[in-house]
């Protein structure tokens, strides 16, 4: 199973529940005052809320957007107070609205339905148009729609920006840290794509899936390893392809780039900005590597 | 059988040859064995030299730990259910090596990895040795299962400590067992370990064969019995912990390879040993080939997957088979 | 010509004196049985008398060394020891079976060297096993399994024999067949000791005597001067009558009411 295929699967179960929810907290919103107090539950609701409201109109959220590694507002994200995702943190904080996430575990969202507590539901995006409907979803719930059309505009611009500047596709590898390769569908592709790179872990003799052994980094040859990883370094597995001698001797220095985590895991309008940023490093990374490898020689690419 | 050893040894090196030709990039014997020998830097040469090589190496180490260690410890406690795994020995080395791993002791030296899982097989193999003197079958099995479920809920432990969020997604597919990625740099550090566990298990073969008399007529014997299970738990700890901290943990080869061969030898659990350390290697390398050549919905499964469902029906069928026998 | 004496042996367990002060003498060329109730230290006993277990206190000597200071290989091939109901785990033919008791003499890696068949087939034949060499052991009657054992401890030609109830478990006829075995290798000079439940067998087949009860013994020597109906009272707590004819011993235990 992809991820992507997952991703989408969890966002059609999600839609017809969380826009319909959203239209009774946007008419409501129309009767009542704006819900004052926001409480986000999910680590990529919580961007979209730092994003659109003040701090003062936030009751919390989670603790992981104060992670630098994996939220690009963790600065943002430290003048509020955080939750850790629980029943009874609702009930000790009482928001006026609960922003949930596709992730949010079924009893969780249950159990504050049950009580009465006025709640939206996000989905995962993995792609730009989600990225648009689930700022649309959540602007209207909280209601500021205006501010999140502007934050739509403005990414739609960087993205054209983008798109005209395009140069030619650096062959890349491309995986996170979990090992997970950036498989088509995901967020992680679509950003690469609209940096200018083209992921060659997706297509054959790679499989779609897990990231790609070195036997397949051989056979494929790309130019660049895009990893993606937390600033901070921690131990794990992921060093046994890392520290394998055939990706030392070849790939190491130069051809291996480290992407920020907090590029691609959520989706929200600031990706556009993450996408600038990963094409200028991968630019000036494939810049820097002039000979081919050795082995892509006699290898019709 | 005369035939027996050197039949399995050809069919180690017939299966491990095939190891080298198949997977991702699949290779015809001949230009494998032009570019192994060329010394030049291009596809065939590096998947050869560098990355089939070692893993059919280390295959064959871990296969043949998990099956001279099974043989010894069925030799040993007299019982057909003994096996590394189904005794929380290999649970005891995984949970040496998740320390190992996320807690940065194998960033800052390579030789944690095995040293943290050895120490932890070592207590593991101890304490069940330790309790499954006294008692039958059923001792043995119920202190495996003891050892087992406090080294699981350890790893989760550890793992709920980790500074690795992904800790716990990567330790799924680690303890399913994976041979994918390992390098020379990976051989350099188990071998070490690996072949003198295997000589010292190798060493108490006439010591079982008498044990199969019972502890006390094999220590009327000459058999020094204290020494034996002591030079079986330190050959078990280093070859299995070691094994089990370079490619997971491989569930019921342990089981399998002295059940296949017994009955070829006789059912001389001295003479066992080495057909069934060959067939544990055997069983490794095929499992590892399998890995490469099934794929399936676009995920390689692991090495695990394809050892646990072969031998999941074949311990079931075992306990049943012992149970009427004993009954 | 092995004698293996016991010089005021004692052995504690948990505390308590399982053995006290024993001191016995095991002659060559003869049967010596151990009788006495259960629970007597009959086992303990053959166990210290086998090396197997090292005294608390006193020591045993096997023609004047003291046994615990003998090489465990060395010993291994001058004693052997068939403890109770000793059997085998795996299905193992009663040919190799019988070849371990070479276990001692035989290299550490390898196959059985030719030189050692001439003693394995001896053994076999000595215990009526022949004809099921090629079954595996653990697939044989009670009285099958014990002749094999035997074999199995006669096959290193030991000086010395140490057999724990050799006929527990057996019918009259294979019973009598494992004493008259044991009897032989006596003959043939061995020094054969006996743990033995079946009185009307010790009286019948051994030639010497030890009657331990509580960790004492209470007597030891020939049986025709050793086996007294006071002494097999004392032991046993049971009024007993010894019937002799021309047929051997019976003990005749009696109730209360019966007793002279």
């Amino acid at each position: 199973m992809r991820s992507g295929a997952l991703f989408a699967g969890l966002l059609l179960a999600a839609l017809p529940v969380s826009v319909g929810s959203a239209e009774r907290a946007g008419s409501s919103a129309s009767h009542r005052a704006r819900p004052l107090r926001v409480m986000s539950m999910n680590q990529c609701a919580d961007q979209l809320v730092l994003a659109l409201l003040p701090p003062e109109r936030i009751a919390s959220v989670t603790w992981l957007s104060r992670d630098p590694d994996g939220s690009l507002m963790h600065r943002e994200a430290q003048k509020v107070a955080i939750n850790h995702g629980l029943s009874e943190e609702v009930v000790q904080q009482q928001p006026d609205l609960v922003v949930a996430g596709a992730f949010t575990t079924p009893a969780t969202r249950m159990l504050l339905r049950r009580l009465g507590y006025p709640m939206i539901e996000v989905a995962h995006a993995d792609s730009f148009d989600e990225i648009r409907t689930i700022t649309r979803q959540v602007a209207a719930a909280v209601g500021e729609e205006a501010r999140g059309e502007a934050l739509i505009a403005r990414m739609d611009h960087q993205l054209s920006q983008l798109a005209r500047q395009s140069g030619p596709a650096i062959q890349v590898a491309a995986w996170d840290g979990a090992g997970f390769n950036a498989s088509e569908g995901s967020l992680y592709n679509a950003v690469l794509e609209a940096a200018g790179a083209v992921n060659v872990a997706n297509r054959p003799p790679a499989s779609t899936y897990g990231r790609p052994d070195v036997e397949v980094l051989l056979a494929a040859a790309p130019t660049l390893l895009v990893k993606g990883a937390g600033t901070g370094r921690r131990a794990g597995l992921q060093d046994n392809v890392e520290r394998h001698r055939l990706v030392q001797r070849y790939w190491d220095g130069a051809r291996t780039l480290t992407v920020r985590q907090s590029y691609y895991v959520c989706g929200t309008p600031f990706v556009a900005d993450a996408i600038s940023g990963l094409r200028g490093e991968l630019q000036a990374a494939a810049r820097q590597v002039q000979a081919p490898l050795p082995f892509a020689a006699g290898k019709t690419l | 059988m005369r035939w027996l050893t050197p039949s399995l040894m050809v069919l180690l090196l017939l299966t491990a040859t095939a190891s080298t030709l198949a997977g991702t990039v699949w290779l015809s014997p001949h230009q494998a064995f032009a570019s192994a020998f060329s010394g030049r830097a291009d596809l065939a040469g590096l998947i050869v030299t560098e990355i089939r090589l070692p893993r059919v190496v280390l295959a064959i180490a871990i296969g043949a730990s998990l099956g001279l260690s099974g043989a010894v410890l069925q030799g040993l406690l007299r019982n057909p259910l003994a096996e590394p795994g189904l005794l929380g020995i290999s649970s005891g080395a995984s949970l040496g090596a998740v320390v190992a791993i996320y807690f940065g002791f194998v960033a800052a030296l390579p030789l944690a990895a095995p040293v943290f899982a050895l120490v932890g097989a070592f207590v593991a193999a101890g304490i069940v040795l330790l309790l499954a003197r006294t008692g039958g079958t059923l001792a043995l099995i119920l202190a495996g299962v003891a050892i087992s479920g406090v080294s699981t809920a350890l790893v989760m432990l550890a793992l709920n400590l980790a500074p690795n969020p992904y800790a716990a997604y990567e330790i799924m597919t680690w303890l399913m067992g994976s041979l994918s990625d390992r390098s020379w740099d990976h051989l350099a550090l188990a071998l070490p370990f690996i072949v003198p566990g295997l000589a010292l298990l190798l060493s108490t073969g006439r010591a079982l064969d008498t044990l199969a008399l019972g502890d006390v007529q094999a220590e009327s014997l000459g058999v020094p019995v204290a020494r034996t299970r002591l030079l079986a738990l330190v050959g078990t700890a280093l070859s299995v912990g070691t094994a089990t901290a370079t490619a997971g943990a491989i569930g019921f080869v342990g089981l399998m390879a002295p059940h296949v061969v017994r009955p070829l030898v006789g059912y001389q659990p001295g003479r066992a040993l080495v057909p069934a350390m060959l067939a544990g290697a055997l069983l490794v390398t095929l499992a590892d080939i399998a890995t490469r050549t099934v794929v399936l919905a676009g995920a390689p499964l692991n090495i695990g997957v394809f050892t646990s469902l072969i031998g999941t029906p074949f311990f079931l069928w075992l306990v049943m088979h012992v149970r009427s026998r004993t009954a | 010509m092995s004698v293996l004496k016991l010089d005021r042996v004692t052995v504690l367990r948990r505390g308590r004196k399982v053995l006290d002060g024993n001191s016995a003498t095991f002659q060559a060329h003869r049967v010596t049985a151990v009788i006495g109730p259960n629970g007597a230290g009959k086992s303990t006993m053959l166990n210290a008398a086998a090396g197997l277990l090292q005294p608390d206190a006193g020591r045993v000597t096997l023609d004047g060394a003291d046994i615990s200071r003998l090489h465990r290989r060395e010993l291994a091939r001058r004693r052997a020891y068939l403890p109770q109901r000793a059997d085998v785990d795996w299905p193992i033919t009663v040919e190799r079976v019988v070849a371990l008791g070479l276990a001692p003499q035989l290299p550490a890696f390898g196959p059985l060297p030719q030189r050692f068949l001439p003693a394995i087939e001896g053994a076999l034949a000595s215990c009526d096993v022949g004809h099921l060499r090629e079954r595996p052991a653990n697939a044989l009657s009670g009285g099958e399994l014990a002749r094999v054992m035997l074999a199995r401890a006669f096959v290193s030609a030991p000086e010395l024999l140490i057999v724990d109830e050799p006929t527990a478990g057996l019918d009259p006829r294979h019973a009598i067949d494992a004493m008259r075995r044991l009897r032989a290798r006596a003959r043939e000079g061995c020094t054969v000791i006996v743990a033995i439940h079946d009185l009307d067998l010790a009286l019948n087949h051994a030639d010497d005597l030890v009657a331990i009860r509580d960790g004492a013994i209470m007597a030891a020597g020939p049986i025709e001067s050793a086996a007294t109906p006071a002494l097999l009272s004392a032991l046993y707590g049971v009024p007993v009558r010894l019937v002799r004819d021309s047929d051997g011993t019976t003990v005749r235990f009696l109730s209360a009411a019966e007793a002279p």
